[in-house]
């Protein structure tokens, strides 16, 4: 498992760093009108009503930007939870977290790309 | 008269390997929680934030190719204060990661990029800035029916 995590180790990285400036770009406008502005009515309900909405989402930018929103936050979580938890508690518990935290991020990814070819 | 010698450079090798002076890694005594350690793992700490936001635009997207039923119950659930909370706490997590990461890009520049120097750091800071800004505008906007 070493082995392993040593040979993937610059994919990870790549995506652990798209995570972050890609990722920050996109979460900050989503967060803020989705998480926020919406739900304390800032912003119409109308602004993101289900036709618009699907019809932002199902365009072909629209279904890349989703896909890099749902995955590159994924991957930047994952490494950076793994080098946190090698902080607290040291490189002998990494050979279980780390697999399980790429895997998370590797499932969702793969699940990224089916929701956004389902709409 | 010529005073040039051919070069000897082994005269300067000790008789026999000096010991290494290469220390086993040690942590910090403050490492993670106090001092500068603690901004670090408060850092690092944003990962779970990001982890849960990756999951829950996952959830979004899945309901909206599901129906507008499934799409309005994700949207509903977002104005449960529990959710309001969280959002808050990860926009303060967003703008406190982007602050920290684009101030690594300033030392992190080598002293040539080819044949041109790397932009000064205020030039360099500005254009990261004006980036993020601008991609934030413009999906903020985007998404709260402003434009398109």
């Amino acid at each position: 498992m070493k082995h392993l995590l040593l040979r993937i180790e610059p994919v990870v990285w790549f995506l652990f760093g798209q995570g972050i400036m890609i990722g920050t770009m996109l979460l900050t406008g989503w967060v803020l009108v989705l998480g926020l502005a919406i739900p304390l009515g800032l912003v119409s309900p109308d602004a993101l009503a289900y036709e618009r909405a699907y019809g932002l989402g199902s365009h072909p930018i629209g279904r890349l930007l989703l896909a890099a929103l749902i995955a590159l936050p994924l991957w930047k979580g994952a490494h950076h939870l793994r080098h946190l938890s090698i902080d607290f508690g040291g490189l002998s518990r990494d050979v279980v977290v780390a697999p399980i935290l790429y895997g998370i991020a590797t499932l969702g990814s793969l699940a990224a790309i089916v929701a956004v070819i389902r709409l | 008269m010529s005073t040039a010698r051919p070069a000897h450079p082994q005269v300067m090798q000790p008789s026999r390997p000096g010991p290494t002076r290469t220390a086993p890694p040690m942590r910090p005594a403050r490492m993670p929680l106090r001092g500068p350690y603690l901004t670090h793992s408060l850092f690092g700490a944003t990962g779970l934030i990001y982890l849960l936001l990756g999951l829950l635009a996952l959830e979004i997207v899945w309901a909206l190719g599901s129906g507008e039923e499934a799409w309005n119950r994700v949207r509903e659930n977002f104005q449960h204060p529990l959710y309001i909370g969280f959002h808050t706490l990860a926009f303060a997590s967003i703008l406190f990661v982007g602050v920290r990461f684009f101030r690594l890009f300033p030392p992190a520049q080598p002293p040539r990029i080819g044949p041109a120097k790397p932009p000064p750091p205020g030039v360099l800071m500005a254009m990261l800035y004006a980036a993020w800004i601008g991609v934030a505008g413009v999906l903020a906007l985007i998404l709260a029916g402003r434009i398109f």
